[in-house]
């Protein structure tokens, strides 16, 4: 057997997994990728986030609605009342 | 899928219309008017506004106080460049339908040269307020208000001296 042999048998040779190896690549295939964790983390954040200034945006337009309302028909009210003391005076 | 929806804007259609006391039917002004404001508040509406007013502003404070006996606020408001924007028939279509015993006019003022007329509408149910028209109608102007709920017609009036006019001196 010459050299080149030899180190052929030595690198073919059949040679016993690490403890734990077996469980280890099991574990592996069964768990999630980790970046499938973190864009479901940053879709839901963007999801609550965009639900959030949505929710506020509507209601300042609800509020400016309710101002203009309440500035529009109090100020007719207004005149009335002005005009009616002016008729007691 | 398309009967459903149907029937749920027609249920949304006749919840608008029930809280409203009664039909402008103005909106063909829209496109005469030069400018323009149409709002349509219900209930929860009105609570989810509510909830963005500032305690702290004065006059958002005392909005936040005078809704709470309100259940809707519905104003079709116009202005129009030139005299003639409107009939006078629009206005009437509006008056006849507030009818004794439910609706009476407590007050009509007429000013500036007879420019300017507000009427002012109360509907009372088993002697509690439950709603307020207002008519109001200048030469290039035209409002229709319909607040719905008992409305303290006091403290609105109040507010619209603090919304820029002059207060009323007691």
């Amino acid at each position: 057997m010459d050299w080149l042999e030899q180190e052929l048998a030595k690198a073919l040779a059949r040679k016993e997994p690490a403890a734990g190896f077996d469980g280890r690549v099991r574990a592996r295939l069964h768990r999630r990728p980790r970046w499938l964790a973190i864009a479901a983390t940053i879709l839901v954040m963007m999801g609550a986030g965009g639900e959030a200034a949505w929710r506020q945006h509507r209601g300042q337009l609800a509020k400016e609605q309710v101002m203009t309302a309440m500035r529009i028909a109090g100020s007719k009210l207004n005149r009335v009342q002005m005009q009616l003391k002016g008729t007691e005076q | 899928m398309r009967p459903m929806l149907t029937l749920a804007l027609g249920a949304t259609l006749a919840a608008t219309l029930w809280a409203q006391q009664f039909k402008f039917n103005l909106e063909h002004l829209a496109s005469k008017a030069s400018d323009s404001f149409d709002v349509s508040l219900n209930t929860s509406m009105l609570r989810f506004a509510g909830k963005f007013l500032d305690s702290k502003d004065p006059d958002e404070a005392r909005v936040k106080k005078l809704i709470v006996g309100i259940e809707g606020i519905y104003i079709q408001s116009f202005e129009f460049k030139k005299v003639g924007g409107y009939a006078p028939g629009d206005l009437d279509k509006v008056r006849n339908q507030l009818r004794a015993p439910e609706w009476s006019r407590i007050v009509g003022i007429k000013s500036g040269g007879e420019s300017e007329n507000i009427e002012v509408w109360v509907r009372n149910e088993k002697g509690k307020v439950t709603g307020v028209a207002i008519l109001a109608s200048e030469p290039r102007q035209l409002t229709v208000a319909n607040l719905v709920g008992n409305v303290d017609l006091e403290s609105l009036s109040d507010l619209g001296g603090h919304f820029g006019l002059p207060k009323m001196k007691k």
